[in-house]
């Protein structure tokens, strides 16, 4: 019975991830479009009092800090779903015997 | 001969034009070469989906540089007291940016699609496929340094 269950439960657990990556992936991307230009602005105005290269200079940082987090947030999401697969490993065992 | 011509707004806005232009050009084959091979990956191993989207995104910064440069340049823009060296130097800074652009970009796509295929089978391609990603994308870059710098002698030219 359990190997009837586990498509079921496969294409659930994959359905859950699928909507967590979709939000994120929506959310870098707007990231990636809205942090330059709005830093590129605001900076020439508040911070830099004018002076383009400055602001041009700190969109291109803020444009690689997104890109920079978008890794290291892929990259603790394949550490999360292989502690989870460790996880649920045992729990399967249990109910075969 | 004058130093203010009234065609002189023209390579100011081609400059604007072709930074955007040709970086998106650059950002959307790396887009669509590595998407080719995302989409391959996705059969097989759908839990490495997000770290295969990273040349994605860095194709995504690629186009970000293309349009820092075309708001930068389009800021410098006059209608009158415009001088031909400015529109000169706004039309370089804009190609600089947008054709190293498009060089990054085509590295990103060819590099993201083969590594994203060899992802599958071997997992510590990852590290190096960042690696070379990140030195196809200092070469859109540099093109954007040169513009900056290219554009901060505009001011320089005067009508009289």
């Amino acid at each position: 019975m359990s190997g009837q269950a586990a498509p079921g439960k496969l294409i659930a657990q994959q359905a859950e991830q699928q909507g967590g990556v979709l939000a994120k992936l929506v959310i870098f991307a707007l990231a990636l479009g809205f942090v330059p230009i709005s830093s590129y602005f605001l900076s020439r105005d508040y911070l830099w009092a004018g002076n383009t290269i400055y602001a041009a200079i700190t969109a291109i940082i803020s444009a690689n800090l997104v890109l920079v987090a978008y890794i290291i947030e892929s990259v603790r999401e394949e550490s999360r779903l292989r502690a989870r697969e460790k996880q649920q490993q045992p729990a399967e065992s249990k109910k075969d015997r | 001969m004058s130093l203010c011509p009234p065609y002189a707004p023209f390579f100011g806005f081609a400059g604007v034009a072709s930074a955007m232009i040709f970086s998106t050009v650059g950002a959307a084959f790396g887009t669509a070469k590595s998407g080719i091979g995302i989409a391959g990956l996705g059969t097989f191993k759908p839990e490495l989906i997000m770290k295969s989207l990273i040349p994605v995104v860095m194709s995504g910064i690629i186009a970000v540089y293309g349009l820092v440069v075309s708001v930068l340049i389009a800021g410098g823009l006059k209608p009158t007291d415009y001088p031909l060296y400015a529109g000169f130097i706004h039309l370089g800074a804009g190609l600089a940016c947008g054709f190293t652009g498009l060089a990054a970009g085509y590295a990103i796509g060819y590099v993201g699609d083969s590594c994203v295929r060899a992802y599958v089978f071997e997992s510590k391609v990852f590290v190096t496929m960042v690696l070379i990603l990140i030195f196809a994308e200092v070469l859109g870059l540099y093109g954007l340094i040169v513009a900056l710098i290219m554009n901060s002698h505009a001011t320089e030219a005067h009508c009289t």
